[in-house]
């Protein structure tokens, strides 16, 4: 069984408790106009290309099968830029391959009591090799943690419930039409979800990315705080500030980044007091 | 902080506490005296015509300093006349590429003046005179009580300088300060101390005779804290008080004139670590060690943490706390888990002798009362660049990797052997030299009638330092990976790659540069190799010794001269991507760059490096981190933990250093906007523009991580 991933950080100390190897699956279904991975958002490996850094010497075109007339994702290119300006981004893992990684800090793990946190993309849409890793993690006595949109059947978390110790949890927006609007899908689904899983116990942790112009009012953090305690307990809530780290990226992959302002230090703490 | 150190905290700082020696005049005729009387009868003189620095605002008083015209100290070595020819010859100038000599740090044994006094010391001569009667033997001796006898009547002469000055002291507390002192040092160091300020005061004098490390203070200070705390004939700040004056004293003793007074590699000590008894010895005195010399705004001394497996995480996270609140960077960390083990398995030494180490100079680990043996440098990659330059025959056929080892190996032990003869050659040089004051407190030399420069001492490891370790790792690992397991190119292209210092082979460089498993990824290649090749060290070192029985070790620092530098200009190229007359890495933590794992892969690959622990010599691992991870309370948290698995791994060393490289780059354009700014360089730290250009480029080339 194979999975598409793009990424595989380890010694991660912002996914979760402790010190984690973060494992990022390729593929989304929301297209979050924020999102800070656009690679992330193709289920495929893609070639991305950063202009700024290209001199133009043409390394690239002779090394080429194709003459870069049409690319079947060799990577040959990318090997002999000398200026890093060509990169694949992407490609299949096994589970043992991800294993033999995982494995390698797991002594960082006990002593931080940390682990291993799955995202993305989202992580869930490979959910068969999700499961088959989150098994071989639990078999081997990994803190587990899956970080997720939420924006799938209900089905998937059952079957991943039981090995999983930890659900970090995006919520965007409780309003329905500007969800819609920024992430091309409606929340029904997500806050569905997100009830049921609180109510079942697990331990979630909600993430909310802070959006100037979208999300970035008390009134808004407001209605997703009294959403979630609605729900028994106040699970641990962090807020995530939009930052514009991802642009150069949409930049590579061709494609226009949305223009947001980076939210003010101040707000920032203003919010986060709202959930202590 | 007391009004009073900070007085003196000032005086220091504006390097008027240093003691400036007393030009001397000897009598001609001496120099008819055989030549043990000639040279301890001037030294005598000399000791007796200084004069003791005292201010009114002093407690304690009775170091001086050598001004080279009699035989002073080992450490310093002023008139250490074969020494410094060779020193001459030989001192920042590499023999055939090869190696240099550089100097070599020790520390005494405070134990033997705190248990006994010098008094006890004039017996064990006395005893030792029963038992040599070698002509030589007996004069040594002699020189010694000679000499032993004089810091007796020095600290009387500065008992009665204390006590004038204490007439003309107005403030009271001052003046009854300077008598205390007076009558102090009527007693010791003549006389074992009995209180703690005694036992302070005993270092501050002795200190004099080998001006280098303190040892492990906390250790052997901790009988007197602990008695007068019980008996309440002493407060905590009181003690405070006397470490800060005694610190404030180590600092001083590097005149400020020097590049060496903002270094903190001048004076350096160890706290913690194993005791005799198996323990762990970080007790309440270490504690109080570690804050009141952070407070204190001064560079030296600086101090390592020895961590063992019984340390509480509490206390490796305090002394990492304070780390980051220190903006001098005075603090260090290493495993004694790893090093105890080197020290009894490899080097055969009882395991209570083996836990007195303390780290001196920049990181040259030294058991108290003893030298560190041999401190030369070598060029480890220059078997590299042999084996491919010189001798490319013998590989053009290689049919595997291990027989390219083989090759390469036989190239390394060779150059190894030859440096490690010219370390003993720089070791006979200086046995040439006949030294009378350090030996007095170092052990084994009075039994021995042997001075300390002659391998007077029982016990003690030596370890010249490899530069460009990583430098042959990586370039075994681009072997390993382009031209056997990948067969990515063949071993005459990449010969004739080097040979032309990469000209017509960019593609191939670039090949390696992006896809080389270079060691710190903790992957199997890298790994595999750099195993390898310490295994290989142990077995070609396990039994082998210096020229006076001191165990042969590896070490990789690279102190405050640029070897690295020197050897990489004459160094053509080598497999790793380096091109003709670059320098060498030094310190196996820094991979300049090539570790993109992240920090839990770099710190894997070291902690797994060496389960022998033959590197554990004069080793250091400078890890340049965001300082995000340190700065930040929850990241703190957790870089406490990585470090700590680090640790509990294997690792052997330690010490932190964390900016942005755009603050570096930007303090390079722009140095007078960064004059405070501090980094680790290699065992010690400084401020980041004095640093020559060379070491600065390598410090912003190490890897900044921020994960
Ligand atoms: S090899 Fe790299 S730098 Fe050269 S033209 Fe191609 S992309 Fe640009
Ligand atoms: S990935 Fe391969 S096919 Fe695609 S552009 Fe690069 S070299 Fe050509």
């Amino acid at each position: 069984m194979k999975a598409t991933i793009f990424d595989i950080e380890r010694n991660s100390y912002v996914d979760g408790p402790g010190i984690r190897t973060t494992v990022f699956f390729k593929g989304c279904n929301l297209r979050c106009a924020w999102c800070h991975n656009p690679e992330s958002q193709s289920g495929f490996s893609q070639m991305l290309f950063y202009k700024d850094k290209c001199t133009g010497c043409g390394k690239c075109k002779e090394k080429c099968p194709n003459n870069l007339e049409s690319c079947e994702l060799c990577g040959r290119c990318a090997l002999y830029c000398p200026h890093d300006a060509r990169e694949i981004c992407g490609r299949e893992y096994t589970v043992d391959e991800v294993m033999r990684e995982i494995l390698k800090d797991q002594s960082y793990y006990e002593t931080s009591g940390g682990g291993v946190t799955f995202s993305g993309g989202e992580c869930m849409l490979q959910i068969d090799f999700l499961e088959e890793i989150l098994k071989e993690c639990k078999s081997h006595g990994i803190h587990t943690a899956v970080d997720t949109a939420g924006h799938v059947p209900f089905e998937y978390f059952e079957k991943i419930i039981p090995y999983t110790d930890l659900f970090l949890y995006d919520v965007k927006s409780l309003d329905n039409e500007k969800h819609k609007e920024y992430t091309g899908a409606t929340n029904e689904l997500i806050l569905a979800n997100l009830e049921m899983l609180l109510k079942s116990g697990k331990a979630v942790w909600v993430r909310i990315p802070i959006i100037p112009n979208v999300n970035d009012t008390e009134e808004e953090m407001k209605k997703i705080k009294s959403f979630l305690c609605s729900y028994g307990y106040p699970p641990k809530v962090e807020l995530l500030p939009y930052h514009a780290m991802g642009e150069h990226k949409y930049a590579a992959l061709g494609k226009k980044a949305h223009a947001f302002s980076v939210p003010g230090k101040e707000k920032i703490s203003r919010l986060r007091k709202l959930f202590e | 902080m007391t009004e009073r150190i900070r007085m003196l905290t000032e005086l220091t700082l504006r390097g008027e506490m240093y003691v400036k020696p007393v030009k001397t005049e000897f009598d001609r005729a001496d120099l008819f005296l055989p030549r043990e009387q000639m040279e301890s009868k001037r030294l005598c003189e000399y000791i007796l015509n200084q004069e003791p620095k005292l201010t009114p605002h002093s407690l304690m008083t009775g170091f001086f300093n050598f001004d080279g015209s009699v035989v002073g100290d080992a450490f310093r070595r002023g008139g250490h006349k074969a020494t410094q020819e060779a020193f001459k010859l030989f001192y920042l100038k590499p023999i055939d590429n090869l190696s240099t000599m550089e100097w070599q740090h020790a520390t005494a044994d405070y134990t033997k003046v705190l248990n006994k006094g010098i008094r006890g010391i004039i017996y064990d001569i006395e005893e030792s005179l029963t038992c040599h009667n070698e002509p030589e033997q007996v004069e040594f001796l002699l020189a010694l009580k000679r000499v032993a006898n004089a810091l007796i009547e020095w600290a009387h002469k500065c008992s009665e300088r204390a006590l004038t000055l204490s007439l003309t002291t107005q403030n009271e507390e001052y003046r009854n300060n300077l008598k205390k002192l007076s009558e102090a040092l009527l007693r010791v160091p003549e006389n074992a101390p009995e209180t703690f300020y005694e036992a302070v005061l005993c270092i501050y004098v002795c200190f004099s005779a080998d001006p280098d490390s303190v040892g492990t203070l906390d250790r052997y200070l901790y009988p007197f804290y602990k008695k007068d705390i019980g008996n309440g004939t002493l407060t905590k700040d009181e003690a405070a008080e006397y470490l800060q004056e005694l610190f404030l004293m180590l600092q001083a003793a590097t005149p400020i004139s020097t590049d060496r007074f903002t270094r903190g590699g001048e004076s350096h000590f160890c706290i913690g670590g194993y005791l005799p008894s198996g323990e762990d010895g970080f007790n309440e005195l270490s504690r109080l060690i570690v804050e009141s010399m952070i407070e204190l705004p001064t560079y030296i001394p600086q101090l390592t943490l020895r961590w063992t497996k019984k340390t509480p995480r509490e206390v490796f996270r305090f002394m990492l706390d304070c780390e980051r609140k220190d903006p001098h960077k005075r603090i260090a960390f290493q495993n004694d888990e790893k090093r105890i083990k080197c020290y009894t398995e490899i080097c055969d030494i009882p395991f209570e002798k083996a836990v007195s180490y303390t780290t001196v100079g920049c990181n040259e680990p030294a058991f108290l009362g003893a030298i560190t043996g041999s401190n030369s440098k070598i060029n480890f990659l220059r078997s590299m660049e042999t084996v491919f330059h010189k001798k490319s025959k013998l590989i053009e056929n290689n049919a595997s990797f291990d027989d390219f080892f083989d090759i390469f190996k036989k190239e390394l032990f060779s150059d190894l052997k030859r440096a490690y003869e010219y370390d003993n050659f720089y070791n006979k040089q200086r046995a040439q030299d006949i030294n009378y004051i350090s030996s007095l407190v170092f052990n084994d030399c009075i039994e021995n009638a042997k001075s300390l420069t002659q391998g007077g001492g029982n016990t003690a490891i030596a370890s010249p330092t490899c530069l460009g370790i990583t430098n042959v790792i990586d370039s075994l690992c681009v072997v390993k990976q382009f031209v056997f397991d990948e067969k990515l190119f063949t071993m005459n292209e990449l010969i004739a790659a080097l040979k032309s210092d990469w000209q017509g082979y960019e593609d191939m460089r670039t090949l390696i540069l992006k896809k080389g498993k270079f060691f710190g990824n903790d992957d199997d290649t890298s790994n595999y190799v750099a195993q390898k090749l310490y295994r290989e060290l142990y077995d070609f070192l396990k039994d082998k010794t210096n020229l006076y029985g001191y165990h042969w070790l590896i070490g990789d620092l690279v102190g405050y001269n640029i070897h690295h530098k020197w050897f990489g200009e004459h160094t053509k190229a080598t497999p790793d991507g380096r091109f003709s007359g670059d320098m060498l890495k030094f310190g196996i933590g820094q991979s300049e760059g090539r570790d993109r794992e992240g920090l839990s892969a770099l710190l894997n690959s070291i902690a797994k490096l060496d389960p022998s622990g033959i590197g554990c010599g004069s080793t250091v691992t400078n890890i340049t981190l965001d300082e995000q991870l340190i700065k930040n309370d929850d990241n703190f948290e957790k870089t406490v933990d990585l470090l700590l698995t680090y640790f509990q791994n294997g690792g052997v060393h330690f010490q932190l250093t964390y900016v942005s490289k755009e603050d570096l780059i930007c303090a390079q354009k722009t140095p007078d906007d960064y004059k405070h700014l501090r980094v680790r360089v290699s065992g010690f730290s400084d401020y980041f523009v004095k640093l020559n250009d060379a070491i600065q480029d390598d410090i912003i080339a190490r890897t900044t991580q921020s994960r």
